[in-house]
């Protein structure tokens, strides 16, 4: 276990110009309020998805502690915000946990649905694209047709700030 | 009157359409205009922003730059686009080096975020609105027993959602309750549908669902209320998964707010296509005669 200094640096930077998170003082709000923690975790988050723990590591600079072969304790995040919201120094954690998931991501890892949802987005600029069953439901129902967005601006953008090279 | 921008987004445009079928009643009724505009993918603050935090900035951006073009507030019928765009706003807004950052990024297809435009998720229109709301209601839905479930990205981060309370929200009930309907209250109101954990860790997602129907189960209810299509999905698809592996029966129906309002306002179940939801509304709406 090593401290990863240029990780830390990269943690502090990414949290909205801000230093709150070296007030955590490890009370364990964020996991006490978790809803992942309560189905997947012990109380001291040994096991399972953890914030506290998260929020630990990134501030210690333990990179190697956070990206292990055990997605889960990245990807666990619902992104229920509750944590931030109890958290009595400020915190943003969602905001840290965001950081982490990129970083999987640069990686080359992260779940499956993360990977086909960008690329949905990239080919189609929705999510879920416009299917021929779903465009005459909504016309039987009255509805007008989607107004189909610029993909090749879309592209554009993905390309040219690096996000496009990440896909699979 | 003002007009917003519609912004339907991927679930409910490309997927859940009767929804959407049921929103423009409602806001027909009640004198909400709006128009459409050529919006891409929110995109996604569960997916896309944990994709790449820059790709959901500035994709984002380029949205609101759309609404802002023809200088109208958009609104929304889903809370991840609610939340996306009033967050991107909230950040470009706060942080001057990421808004130059994105600028320069939007320059190069002609465009630039300003910031001059307003975001509103349509639960904080309707409630604006609720004395018209109230006074199209025609078929009062008496004794339907709801619980509610405003979804978290409808109220949280309060910096940037400002809804009435980041944990202990009232404006859902309270559009239920002048539908005539009972609220009824439970433990886990703020609980996550976990929409986002099941997409990656199924066991964990079902697990918290669990939690999360026992105690509407327990509450009494006869239907789950949601302004949110990631929550409506969760709800709607999922009970049968649950049933299956906890051995135990879960299959209260769900009702979008603006699917409880158009019933309220006097709509048929197949003019609002409540035949598409997958956990069946059929004995519910027998019950209470609608």
């Amino acid at each position: 276990m090593s401290i990863d200094f240029e990780f830390r640096k990269l943690v502090m930077d990414f949290h909205q110009g801000s230093d709150l998170i070296k007030y955590c003082y490890q009370c364990s709000r964020c996991a006490d309020n978790c809803p992942v923690t309560k189905v997947s975790a012990d109380f001291y988050g040994t096991t399972g998805y953890n914030p506290r723990n998260n929020i630990l590591n990134a501030l210690l600079g333990y990179k190697d502690l956070i990206f292990t072969e055990d997605e889960l304790i990245i990807w666990g995040c619902t992104v229920c915000d509750t944590c931030d919201e109890v958290c009595p120094q400020d915190i943003e954690l969602t905001e840290i946990f965001t950081f982490l998931k990129n970083q999987s991501i640069e990686q080359g890892k992260g779940p499956e649905f993360i990977y086909s949802q960008a690329k949905a987005i990239f080919d189609s600029a929705k999510a879920i694209p416009s299917q021929p069953a779903i465009e005459r439901r909504r016309e039987q129902m009255g509805l007008p047709a989607i107004v189909i967005p610029d993909v090749n601006e879309l592209q554009t953008l993905l390309k040219n700030i690096g996000a496009a090279k990440k896909l699979k | 009157m003002t007009e917003f921008k519609m912004f339907e987004g991927c679930t409910i445009g490309n997927r859940i359409p009767f929804i959407e079928a049921a929103s423009r009643k409602v806001f027909e009724k009640v004198g909400i205009e709006t128009s459409q505009a050529a919006f891409s993918c929110c995109p996604d603050p569960t997916g896309m922003k944990s994709f790449d935090n820059n790709a959901w900035l500035t994709i984002g951006a380029m949205n609101l730059c759309l609404a802002e073009a023809e200088g109208k507030d958009i609104i929304s019928l889903c809370n991840g686009c609610t939340n996306t765009l009033r967050g991107v706003q909230h950040q470009l807004k706060h942080d001057s080096l990421k808004k130059e950052k994105v600028n320069k990024e939007l320059a190069k297809i002609g465009k630039e975020f300003k910031g001059t435009i307003d975001v509103k998720h349509f639960v904080d229109v309707l409630q604006e609105h609720l004395d018209k709301v109230k006074g199209s209601i025609t078929k009062p839905l008496n004794g339907l027993k709801v619980a509610c479930h405003p979804g978290c990205h409808y109220m949280r981060p309060a910096e940037w959602m400002e809804s009435d309370d980041p944990m202990r929200p009232e404006t859902l009930k309270k559009l239920v309750a002048a539908s005539g309907a009972t609220v009824v209250d439970y433990d886990e109101l703020v609980l996550c549908c976990g929409s986002a954990v099941t997409n990656a860790y199924e066991e964990h997602g079902l697990a918290n669902l669990k939690n999360k129907l026992d105690s509407i189960k327990n509450a009494g209810a006869d239907i789950i209320c949601v302004n949110c299509p990631a929550c409506f999905q969760q709800f709607d698809t999922r009970q049968r998964d649950l049933s299956k592996k906890y051995e135990k029966e879960y299959d209260i129906p769900v009702l979008y707010i603006t699917e409880l309002y158009a019933l309220a306002m006097g709509y048929s179940a197949d003019e609002i296509g409540l035949k598409f939801h997958r956990t069946r509304l059929k004995s519910i709406l027998e019950k209470y005669g609608l």
